[in-house]
């Protein structure tokens, strides 16, 4: 794998979701993991907010282009009767975050980041898991200072988005809003960086197979 | 797989007239422009549900549901940021995720952000040159490119799976979007 050493931006941001990962979010075709990743970057990356707005505009030409399909008769009788009886939207107001966690990610954990519950699964790692659909899984990975997450490949893709402190790997370093796609079959090995707890918010596809015999023992356990 | 062709049967209305009705929903709950707007989106948000492989009756009725949503939320719509049409997309959206697919949809807490700038007088103007501008060059796209950005939209499915039924490599699926998507940008003054 040949690292490439992406610049950061002015939000201190280096690595972005590639366009095809930006669109299946802004039309809706990305499912609530991976949709739950970009959201993510997005909470801290301003020019892909852009980008997905921009994107919506695209869907909002095509529906606009679209055959309409003539709808029954009676449906806007039936809808006009109804206007009266709905209550305008109000959007929930939520007490504000004490530790900047993204509000998108609060709504699954319940909590600001600091006050979860981690699991531990050795002793410089540990996790929280958020949900699982199929062989989809979404959690919260956290490595203490320079923890060594053990060389692993992918039985499907494993999408990484750094939430606090960072790591690094042979593809590059990673801080807070950067996303990391890693392949079905591509192979690393993420290190801590050593001045600080790293916490990612972590979703795979398929299971990661591990390299030591400890660990390939120990991931099922843990769900992974 | 089947290239989706749009083939409009009416002119698409001007922008800033949908705007103005939305607007009047919100200012004084005006129903006459609800209708309006209704006889004018609710067939092509069915269209859209259709499209993505809701039966009929339930594309009819999560149609109807969406124009209620647009009525319930019409005071969060904000013609500097977005179309009309581009409002009403994400509505439908969110509501095939919610209602179909049965998932939420993570969107970004709009407390975490601080209020932008007011914007000026012609910010709503300036969405609409942004759309019709979009609009040309969507229909300037070569087909090869329109045909992965619809399907990025009105195939329910991933980028692998559509690279498969197209019998390329999803590698191509990708380059595809990134071109088009830079040809977009540029069509709409974005400053690569």
């Amino acid at each position: 794998m040949i690292a490439h050493h992406a610049p950061r931006d002015a939000a201190g941001i280096a690595h972005h979701p590639e366009d095809a990962l930006l669109l299946a979010y802004a039309s809706g075709i990305a499912d609530e993991a991976a949709s739950l990743i970009v959201a993510t970057h997005l909470h801290f990356c301003a020019d892909c907010r852009t980008k997905a707005a921009e994107m919506e505009t695209i869907g909002g030409s095509l529906l606009d282009d679209l055959a309409p399909q003539p709808l029954a008769a009676g449906a806007l009788e039936a809808t006009l009767a109804k206007l009266d009886l709905v209550k305008p939207y109000d959007r929930p107001r939520r007490t504000l975050s004490r530790d900047g966690t993204p509000g998108v990610l609060r709504n699954y954990l319940g909590s600001d980041l600091r006050d979860v519950r981690w699991r531990r699964m050795g002793p410089r790692l540990s996790y929280v898991p958020l949900f699982r659909r199929g062989a989809v899984a979404a959690r919260l990975l956290r490595g203490t200072p320079g923890a060594d997450s053990g060389t692993h490949s992918h039985q499907g893709t494993e999408y990484t988005l750094v939430l606090q402190g960072g790591y690094s790997d042979t593809t590059g370093s990673y801080a807070p809003g950067d996303l990391q796609v890693m392949e079905a079959g591509q192979r690393h090995n993420p290190v801590a960086d050593l001045d600080e707890d790293c916490i990612n918010l972590a979703v795979t596809t398929g299971r990661l197979k591990f390299d030591s015999l400890i660990q390939k023992i120990a991931a099922p356990l843990f769900g992974f | 797989m089947q290239l989706f062709r749009a083939r409009p049967m009416t002119r698409p209305v001007e922008v800033a007239e949908m705007d103005a009705l939305l607007g009047r929903v919100a200012a004084q709950q005006d129903r006459a422009a609800f209708a309006t707007l209704f006889g004018y989106f609710a067939p092509r948000v069915k269209a859209y549900l259709f499209r993505l492989g809701a039966p009929a009756a339930v594309a009819e009725e999560l149609a109807q549901e969406a124009l209620l949503n647009a009525w319930r939320k019409a005071h969060l719509f904000d013609p500097a940021k977005a179309s009309a049409a581009t409002w009403l997309f994400t509505i439908a959206r969110n509501l095939r995720i919610d209602a179909l697919r049965r998932e939420k949809r993570p969107e970004l807490d709009p407390d975490d952000f601080l209020p932008e700038p007011e914007a000026g007088a012609d910010a709503g103007m300036m969405v609409a040159e942004k759309e019709r501008r979009l609009r040309l060059a969507l229909k300037e796209l070569p087909a090869d490119q329109i045909q992965v950005v619809e399907l990025s939209f009105f195939a329910d499915k991933p980028h692998s799976q559509i690279a498969e039924e197209l019998g390329i490599p999803l590698g191509t699926v990708k380059s595809r979007l990134r071109l088009a998507m830079g040809r977009l940008k540029r069509a709409m003054g974005g400053d690569e």
